[in-house]
């Protein structure tokens, strides 16, 4: 056999298999292939397995003594020997039934969700390898049993009905929440999706397939999804970690965010999610929770520098050196006096074109612009916008420096505040 | 630091919070169709058949608790499992049926928009075009949630019923009496109006838009028992709006032996027995109605087909984004709408074969969901305990048989 025979899925399964001597073997269920953590030596996996039954009972075969010919346009499958596929296969290759025909998978390149209608297979000298997934409306009508006469119709009218493939590599399996083995899955593909898609889908999949993605993200990626997604999936992602887990994102995120979220949940989980946290951030934590909703210190930043006025730029950039902060936060830096009273502002372009030992108290903006903490959220878009400015400095009643608030967390609400009114 | 946190008032927040998904799952199904075959129970039966309400709400109860039960434990849509656990076929099907069916249904609503301003003496060649295009710019602009808010504002305005009801002065004995024992003759008719009333009550695209509501609202199972409050609400507003309009026709069409085919019909036959204002507010509650359901239906519909064959749906997405998705919108819209709008369009005719596609459809989709709420890889520890299972079993052998029957009455008689 040099042939080379592609086939579909849908065209397999359902069909009766026989050995090589027209003996009945049994009906083909299920394909498994190659599961992304194997090495893939070729471009795509391999079938791995078959699942048959016969006289009502599945049993799993070894795919490499099977054959798969196309003999006047009808596919048959052809068993030369039948060898049970090892247990190891059997709980960890992927199952085309179970995990992708009609289940959603992740478009890499598209990125988005998208359902799968069929699967495309070719069978070379060396083996079977699943070539592609059928997303398009050809694969739906040829479920059906449609697509023949309906692409014969097509063609006489001199049209034809366009297909959508996905290439095995651009896709991700997601949907294993019909199995009751746990894969332990790395879904190495969706980790080079940005934190805002990957929330998209999150939140469009199912409760399952949603926390077990998220539990597959290392901290720090888990951490920035979780910052996108929306208030309701952030608490269900959140009760469905374990408490570990849960509080070492949380340590990676923003203070005003994780008391955004902490809002969202029962009195003792918000307690035992704290004690598990680092002492730092959990501190930042439990004194923005105290700011009701609707003021300004429930959506303020409490991450900021702040600089005594008589240091130099030199002495500035050391310091922004040393604890490197994230880039909302240098962007905008402060002056307060030993106890932490508000006295001025500069930016990181003051902090740029000066020289070196000039003292900040030179180009530093006195008296600026400010907020109470206590202040209504409502008022702070227009003096963002009277005033021009990337970010405000919030105080409490005695003047003291509290945290800031930036334009990001203003736009943030008032698009909720929008989105609400609809 | 945050003991006391969750006062009394913060429970009643959480509660209105989640409040919704049954309360407007009720609201919408007592439109255009479910009233007109109330009025037409009421005004040909009495109060004989006011008892048929009795096993609709028990129903109607235990099937949304297993809506908002997969929608809460799965997070995925009815559409979604139907799918990923039934095939193609399977779907194809039973998504075919409900277009068609819903196509029906929506046509009836705006024959409800039609009916009822007809009352206040608005042409239909008026009245639906103009419902038709701001229902179209409302869902596509994108200002849905607003309005399913002033709707579900609006829909207080169901309980107008009572106040035409009561206006009727009813016999309260009489109807006591009717419930604990009906005079009913048992014949075609009556069988073809206790089918009508439990299938305008239980209508197969309810149990896809209830559970969609449920997973929007992103609940989780320790909200269960406030979404099964509000269940109970919804279903009981239900019941007691369609209790109304039936003696609301009863204590006064029936009494004085009017017949009538149309809801409209009803709020103009009310008038000389029960007064201009009586009549005036029956048609008021069946133009919202309309107009209600005439917005969601085929917003529901179109999202439920695309949700199945994995097109992209939503109100959120862009034209462009969804094609697919608003193209079924669109054409269901304007599909129904002209139908109302053919002069000697048969509208009788039109109801009743969507309410025997309803009828057949219910028990498919009734089975595909017991079949995947007793799934353990799906429910996990909350699949159903066995008196779900009982009801929802006897239900479905109770419709089937009657829908059947039914079938075979209109074929055959």
């Amino acid at each position: 056999m040099t042939t080379i025979t592609t086939f579909y899925l849908s065209r397999i399964v359902g069909i009766k298999a026989y050995d090589s001597n027209e003996k009945y073997v049994g009906i083909v269920k299920d394909l498994l292939v190659e599961s992304e953590s194997s090495n893939l030596t070729s471009g795509h996996p391999a079938v791995t397995g078959i699942k048959i039954k016969h006289n009502n009972q599945l049993s799993f075969y070894s795919f490499q003594q099977f054959r798969v010919e196309k003999v006047n346009g009808k596919i048959k499958i052809i068993a030369t020997q039948l060898t049970n596929l090892p247990e190891e296969n059997i709980n960890n290759d992927l199952s085309l039934i179970e995990s992708v025909l009609d289940k959603q998978i992740v478009d890499i390149n598209g990125r988005k969700l998208v359902r799968v209608n069929d699967v495309r297979l070719v069978s070379l000298v060396n083996g079977t390898f699943a070539v592609a997934v059928d997303i398009g409306v050809e694969g739906l009508l040829r479920r059906i049993g449609i697509a023949k006469p309906l692409k014969f119709g097509l063609s006489l009218v001199g049209s034809d009905m366009p297909g959508k493939f996905i290439n095995w590599n651009d896709f991700e399996a997601i949907d294993f929440s019909n199995l009751n083995i746990k894969l332990s899955k790395t879904y190495k593909k969706l980790q080079t999706l940005h934190p805002s898609d990957l929330a998209d889908i999150i939140e469009e999949l199912g409760k399952k397939a949603s926390a077990e993605i998220f539990s597959s993200l290392d901290d720090e990626k888990a951490a920035d999804v979780m910052e996108e997604l929306e208030p309701e999936t952030q608490v269900q992602i959140l009760e469905s970690l374990s408490i570990e887990k849960a509080a070492d994102v949380l340590d990676k995120m923003p203070a005003d965010e994780v008391a955004d979220i902490l809002d969202g949940l029962e009195d003792e989980k918000i307690e035992l999610l704290l004690n598990e946290m680092e002492e730092e951030t959990s501190q930042d934590v439990r004194e923005l929770l105290v700011y009701p909703d609707h003021t300004v210190g429930s959506i303020m930043s409490s991450e900021f520098m702040s600089f005594n006025l008589n240091m130099t730029i030199e002495e500035v950039l050391n310091e922004l050196r040393r604890t490197k902060p994230e880039s909302e936060t240098l962007y905008n830096l402060f002056v307060t006096d030993e106890s932490d009273v508000l006295l001025a502002t500069f930016s990181i372009r003051d902090v740029v074109i000066t020289p070196p030992d000039t003292q900040i108290n030179r180009i530093m903006k006195p008296s600026p612009v400010h907020l109470r903490d206590y202040q209504k959220i409502n008022e702070v878009a227009e003096i963002v916008s009277k005033y021009n400015l990337l970010a405000i400095p919030v105080v409490d009643n005695k003047n003291v420096l509290k945290g800031m608030v930036v334009i990001d967390d203003v736009i943030e609400d008032l698009i909720r505040k929008r989105r609400t009114n609809k | 630091m945050f003991k006391n946190r969750k006062s009394l008032f913060q429970k009643i927040a959480i509660f209105l919070a989640i409040l919704g998904p049954g309360i407007i799952t009720g609201s919408v199904d007592n439109d255009a169709g479910g009233i007109t075959t109330y009025s037409v129970a009421g005004a040909v039966y009495g109060y004989n058949l006011l008892w048929t309400l009795i096993p609709s709400f028990i129903v109607l109860v235990v099937i949304q608790e297993m809506n908002a039960r997969m929608g809460i434990v799965t997070g995925k849509g009815l559409a979604d499992l139907i799918r990923e656990n039934a095939g193609v076929k399977a779907t194809f099907f039973i998504f075919s049926g409900l277009l068609i069916g819903d196509i029906g249904n929506t046509t009836t609503e705006f024959a409800g928009v039609a009916g009822s301003m007809e009352v206040f003496g608005v042409s239909k060649y008026i009245s639906v075009p103009i419902i038709g295009i701001l229902v179209w710019i409302l869902v596509v602009k994108g200002t849905y949630k607003i309005a399913e808010r002033i709707f579900l504002l609006f829909s207080v305005s169901l309980l107008m019923y009572v106040v035409s009801a009561l206006m009727g002065k009813p016999h309260w004995g009489e109807i006591g009496h009717a419930i604990i024992s009906p005079q009913l003759e048992v014949n075609t008719q009556s069988m073809a109006m206790i089918i009508g009333i439990i299938g305008t009550t239980i209508a197969p695209w309810m149990l896809f838009y209830m559970q969609s509501s449920v997973i929007e609202k992103g609940l989780d199972m320790k909200q269960y028992k406030y979404s099964l409050v509000d269940i109970v609400v919804g279903c009981t507003a239900t019941v007691v709006v369609a209790f109304f309009i039936i003696v609301a026709c009863a204590s006064t069409l029936h009494v004085n032996g009017t017949i009538i085919n149309e809801a409209k019909d009803a709020a103009l036959a009310l008038k000389p027995l029960a007064g201009a204002i009586a009549s005036q507010v029956f048609a008021f509650g069946l133009f919202i109605a309309s107009i209600f359901s005439a917005t969601i239906l085929p917003l529901a519909t179109s999202f439920y087909v695309c949700e199945a064959f994995g097109f992209e749906a939503g109100i959120d997405k862009k034209w462009d984004e969804a094609k697919e998705f608003y193209t079924l919108y669109t054409s269901i819209l304007i599909l129904s709408g002209g139908i109302i709008l053919l002069p000697n369009a048969p509208l009788i005719l039109i109801s009743l074969w969507s309410q025997v596609i309803n009828g057949m459809l219910l028990p498919v989709v009734l089975v595909c969901m017991i079949l995947l709420v007793n799934n353990k890889k799906i429910m996990g520890k909350y699949v159903n305990k066995p008196i779900n299972n009982i009801i929802s079993w006897v239900t479905i052998i109770a419709l089937t048989g009657l829908s059947l029957t039914l079938l075979f009455l209109k074929l055959f008689s």
